[in-house]
């Protein structure tokens, strides 16, 4: 076939067609909605406002009170689950005994379904039947208000994101610990290295590519928790909870706002692309040094 | 060859026999047809709704499939298949709020089901006013509610109770007139040492709490003198969520909410319902099925000790008009129709619409709603007057004494003169939402009662601009029962 072969529009169009049908178009209709004063409910014919949902959504204190929330929950979740998965996968490397066991029980949590994870979870931290207060009651302390205080609804949330994902850091981890070069180690221990200085000289830097990938995927899916929140707290006590995607839950699917929801997701996907290149950008430096 | 002929006519008759028998076992006769119906997770109304499917069945041969969402999904789903006009759902169930946004795209109630004796059956509050927008008839109410008092009859009753309560504060025990006698009969029966607290109402975001919100509320804002001025002014549609009747009301509720069970501001109405059957609380208010669950020996220590009575009230209430409290020589009792009981309607897109209708037939029926209504956990409250009339049919879970009170609180509380509506407004889950964002901060102490209802009312006013200010008042009007405005 030659260069200029017309067949090879043949080949290539239908690919380009599938790829322009399920991806961006229905990212270009979501966009042009997002210039759009919409509503299904009280059905309110589409009217033009430009950037006028993106200017509503920036001077809205609950979006900016999502954001911050989300970010929270996805910075401390991600930064326990990447120390507590690395120390266990270390442990795991080590070849303790009854490694197998602890491997794929640390892994259970993970192959639960979230919206499971949650109910279980809400039963637990339940004020009057759940175990955790009955436990407190037998020692003579309060009841403390799990679910019904922001703080303490935040940090169960947390408590459950790092309880189910830290096995996916586990995995991934040891995964990377398994190819290390064994020859590092030999010539370390020769040089009378102590664990811990081959712990930062060796095996943490040969660990920062596979780290970042895995804080990465960590932090993006983090900021997309919904099923956790929506079942635990439902975004409360007030909105001390509630998410990005949960705010645009509620304004898409209770509230059928639509133009507003879908700035509401470009903005959404602005904030992850500015965390993610900020991400990258700070550890590039690293990363190329490792080269 | 005339013996065969004869064996095949006998056969022929013999099978045409039977055929008539089956059909007439049918009728109508809808052998092959399957409806299906959203429902919220039962067993609330999907029990109702299965006794009914199943009554159904028997009558027509048809079938009936419940499909169960979770309370906080229903309204999306249905919306979504409604506006989507896809006929995946042949009936809905849903609360009377969301009727104007369901509105156009339902299909209107056969006319001849909207006469006769079981037509007149159905108490006024609902076929009159909750069944009806702007002058026509898309759903059928299945189940009655408002909200009424329930207490315990035994600590009541207690003359070692009665005393030091009255010593105390110095008028008798009894079920009481005012939110201030509620809230003094709550405080009394605070022990937590003892494992009995003063009362149980819903304070948990999306659990109904905006409900026991409102019932509070309703004895200082609905105004006999200004009809229909409660949530709006029904001259301007100005938010009057946060006049001094509204912040009289949220102060009260939040009091409330710190003389319940341990943590009773993760409460929803399920809570509240295993709070009093528990025998955890002395007093508490909320729908029907309060009494109901609480009478039941199966699911309660309280059978044989439950008292109702009609929500208290005020004699002073706000003057949405006047910008003043209007003073009444008597107390007025402030019955409010919270949710205002679930309603069923046939989407225009159903393509089993005549057999859809003759099912909601059956299950409203005196006979078939009747027993639900009696039945614990069902969520059909009395919504006929055949319901509260029929003092045999509740004698099966209440004393003589328990049903007369639980009754008489039904009927008296949806025939009040000055029964409050709840509110139904196209884009209701707009108005609600702030108002559970705001009763959240307030009822955790991060913001005043006034704040949050300033809050509340600044966020009305702007979805009532943005829907457009006279249509909303339009649609306020209708469902408040005024004329329209010229």
């Amino acid at each position: 076939m030659m260069r200029n072969d017309p067949i090879k529009h043949v080949f290539i169009w239908p690919a380009v067609l599938v790829v322009l049908a399920i991806s961006i178009f229905p990212l270009i209709y979501s966009l042009t909605t997002s210039f759009l004063s919409y509503r299904l409910i009280p059905p309110i014919p589409p009217r033009v406002v430009w950037l006028g949902n993106y200017a509503t959504l920036l001077q809205e204190p609950r979006f900016w009170s999502a954001l911050f929330t989300t970010t929270l929950i996805a910075f401390i979740a991600v930064g326990l689950q990447y120390a507590i998965g690395f120390g266990v996968a270390l442990a795991l490397n080590a070849r303790v005994p009854g490694e197998r066991l602890f491997r794929v029980a640390l892994l259970l949590p993970m192959l639960l379904a979230p919206v499971a994870v949650a109910l279980v979870a809400r039963m637990m931290f339940n004020p009057t039947m759940g175990p955790l207060n009955q436990f407190l009651s037998k020692f003579g302390l309060v009841n403390l208000p799990f679910l019904t205080n922001g703080h303490w609804a935040l940090a169960c949330i947390i408590a459950v994101e790092v309880w189910q994902w830290t096995p996916f850091v586990i995995l991934m981890m040891l995964a990377g610990l398994q190819t290390l070069p064994e020859d590092v180690y030999e010539a370390a221990e020769l040089e009378n290295a102590s664990a811990w200085q081959q712990f930062w000289g060796i095996t943490f830097p040969m660990m920062l590519p596979i780290s970042a990938a895995v804080v990465f995927i960590r932090l993006i899916e983090s900021y997309k928790i919904m099923d956790t929140v929506f079942v635990m707290t439902g975004g409360g006590p007030g909105v001390d909870t509630e998410t990005l995607t949960l705010f645009a839950y509620q304004e898409g699917f209770k509230k059928f706002n639509l133009g507003y929801t879908s700035a509401l997701s470009f903005l959404f996907l602005i904030a992850i692309t500015i965390i993610g290149v900020t991400y990258l950008a700070l550890l590039r430096p690293h990363l190329e040094k490792r080269r | 060859m005339l013996r065969r002929t004869f064996l095949m006519l006998t056969t022929s008759l013999a099978m045409a026999c039977a055929a008539g028998q089956a059909n007439a076992a049918c009728s109508p006769d809808y052998t092959g047809v399957t409806l299906t119906v959203a429902s919220q997770t039962g067993p609330y109304i999907a029990s109702a709704l299965k006794l009914g499917a199943d009554e159904w069945a028997k009558k027509t041969c048809g079938k009936v499939n419940v499909v169960e969402f979770p309370w906080s999904e229903l309204y999306p789903k249905i919306a979504t298949s409604l506006t989507a006009s896809d006929a995946t759902f042949d009936l809905v169930s849903f609360a009377p709020a969301w009727l104007p946004d369901f509105v156009p795209y339902l299909s209107e109630m056969p006319k001849e089901m909207q006469s006769g004796k079981d037509w007149d059956d159905i108490e006024p509050a609902y076929r009159e006013r909750l069944m009806v927008w702007e002058g026509k008839i898309y759903s059928q109410s299945m189940d009655g509610d408002v909200h009424t008092y329930t207490y315990r009859t035994d600590l009541f009753s207690d003359p070692k109770e009665k005393d030091a309560f009255k010593a105390k504060y110095g008028y008798d025990l009894a079920p009481p007139k005012t939110w201030k006698q509620y809230l003094d009969i709550a405080e009394f029966f605070q022990r937590p040492d003892k494992g009995l607290w003063g009362t149980a109402e819903a304070f948990r975001r999306g659990g109904q709490q905006f409900w026991f919100f409102f019932s509070h509320a309703a004895a200082y804002t609905n105004n006999p003198n200004y009809p229909g001025a409660m949530f709006f002014d029904p001259e301007t549609m100005d938010a009057q969520i946060n006049n001094p009747g509204w912040v009289k009301g949220l102060e009260e509720y939040i009091k409330a909410s710190k003389l319940g069970p341990p943590n009773a501001l993760n409460f929803s109405f399920g809570e509240v319902n295993a709070a009093v059957a528990g025998g955890q609380v002395a007093e508490s208010i909320g729908w029907g099925d309060t009494g109901v669950i609480a009478a039941d020996p199966k699911q309660s220590k309280i059978s044989g000790k439950v008292g109702s009575a009609m929500l208290p009230g005020s004699d002073e209430i706000w003057n949405a008009k006047t910008k003043k409290w209007d003073k009444f020589p008597s107390v007025l009792p402030g019955p409010f129709m919270a949710f205002g009981g679930w309603q069923i309607a046939v989407p225009k897109a159903g393509k089993n619409q005549k057999a859809a209708w003759d099912f909601v037939k059956t299950l409203t029926s005196p006979e078939v709603s009747g027993q639900a209504a009696i039945t614990g956990g069902s969520g059909v409250n009395p919504y006929r007057k055949s319901h509260t009339a029929n003092l045999q049919l509740w004698s099966k879970i209440f004393s003589p004494e328990e049903a007369k009170e639980y009754l008489g609180a039904q009927s008296d509380s949806i025939n009040a003169k000055n029964v409050a509506l709840d509110m139904r407004l196209p884009g209701y889950f707009s108005y609600t939402e702030v108002v559970e964002i705001e009763l959240g901060k307030a009822l955790a102490g991060q913001t005043t009662p006034q704040a949050a209802l300033d809050a509340m009312a600044k966020e009305w006013n702007r979805l009532t601009d943005e829907f457009g200010r006279a249509k909303q008042l339009a649609a306020y009007r209708a469902a408040m029962g005024l004329p329209p405005k010229n």
